[in-house]
């Protein structure tokens, strides 16, 4: 039993790590090398890691999508699509794709002469699902060193810690005012039908009851 | 459009779960100050109907400014937070 709690809670555990990471904005150092725009397929299951943006139709199976190429600090490279998240999920109610599209490329650079920026994204890069990081920001920066402070997730993360903080003082408040009084009503309740009932097959054995009752002391059984 | 009007509907379903949640939460609380306080006071118990009166008073009178500071922080700070992110990601 200890072993299915365990596994249930490190399997919850997962998700709810794995759904922040793809969610919560990410800084990377990069320097931009292109811009492209490929036709993609909507019809599989990996549409779950593509935008919706408003404009829409439902019935859409492919469409073109924005990518920028970058190659970080590190000398790996990144690709990034770049679609406007709209007022759906996840809330970063981006709107200005064509804007980043150009800010992009006015920022593409050679190795030779490297200009660095940060993108700021979200998302995940698979090469196997095709899956690629919206970038939601793109900021030009001295050089590859500069030390990004994620302060949005230190933010998000210190309201997270104070909500689960409150949501558990109001169940022990809710528990306490609420929950046990009703309980222990229903137990008295409980305790009162208990007795109740107990008075009632008493008055209802009658004639019925004790002549089973001496049916019964017949076959040795002693009398109830 | 018809993903603005997603949000909103649904952002003020959950919002209104949350002010109703806060409502009775706070009112919970001051509820029971109100009777600790009165306790204080009465260390015999007091008059019941007294007591009951100073204690629906005092959560009537709370639950009035408490409204004001809910709306505001339960409403209006999320839409605040919209605008903010809305204005980061498209302005900056």
């Amino acid at each position: 039993m200890r072993y299915v709690k365990w596994t249930v809670l490190a399997i919850l555990a997962a998700i709810v790590t794995g759904f922040l990471h793809y969610t919560l904005p990410q800084h990377d150092v990069v320097r931009i090398v292109g811009t492209y725009q490929e036709r993609q397929d909507l019809s599989d299951w990996t549409r779950i890691f593509w935008a919706t943006p408003d404009d829409q139709a439902t019935g859409l199976i492919n469409r073109d999508v924005q990518f920028i190429q970058a190659v970080k600090a590190s000398g790996r490279e990144i690709v990034y699509r770049n679609e406007d998240t709209g007022w759906s999920w996840p809330p970063y109610f981006k709107f200005d794709t064509a804007n980043l599209l150009a800010r992009a490329q006015d920022l593409i650079s050679t190795s030779d002469n490297p200009k660095w920026a940060v993108v700021t994204h979200y998302g995940w890069r698979n090469i196997y699902f095709s899956s690629f990081p919206n970038a939601i920001a793109i900021k030009p920066v001295a050089g590859p060193d500069v030390r990004v402070i994620p302060w949005f997730n230190i933010v998000f993360f210190v309201l997270l810690a104070a909500l689960l903080f409150m949501v558990r003082r109001m169940w022990l408040q809710f528990r306490e005012r609420a929950l046990d009084p009703a309980l222990e009503d229903m137990g008295e309740a409980w305790e009162g039908v208990e007795e109740r009932a107990g008075q009632a097959a008493d008055e209802a054995r009658g004639v019925w009851g004790r002549s089973r009752a001496w049916l019964m002391s017949l076959k040795g059984k002693p009398r109830a | 459009m018809i993903a603005f009007l997603r949000l909103a509907v649904f952002g003020i379903l959950g919002l209104s779960a949350v002010y109703l949640a806060l409502w009775i939460y706070a009112r919970s609380v001051r509820r029971e100050k109100l009777e600790k306080d009165w306790a204080v006071d009465h260390p015999d118990g007091g008059d019941p109907d007294a007591r009951e009166a100073y204690i629906e008073t005092g959560v009537e009178t709370y639950g009035r400014s408490l409204r004001r500071r809910l709306i505001l922080f339960v409403f209006l700070l999320p839409a605040a937070v919209v605008a903010a992110v809305l204005y980061l990601t498209n302005y900056q």
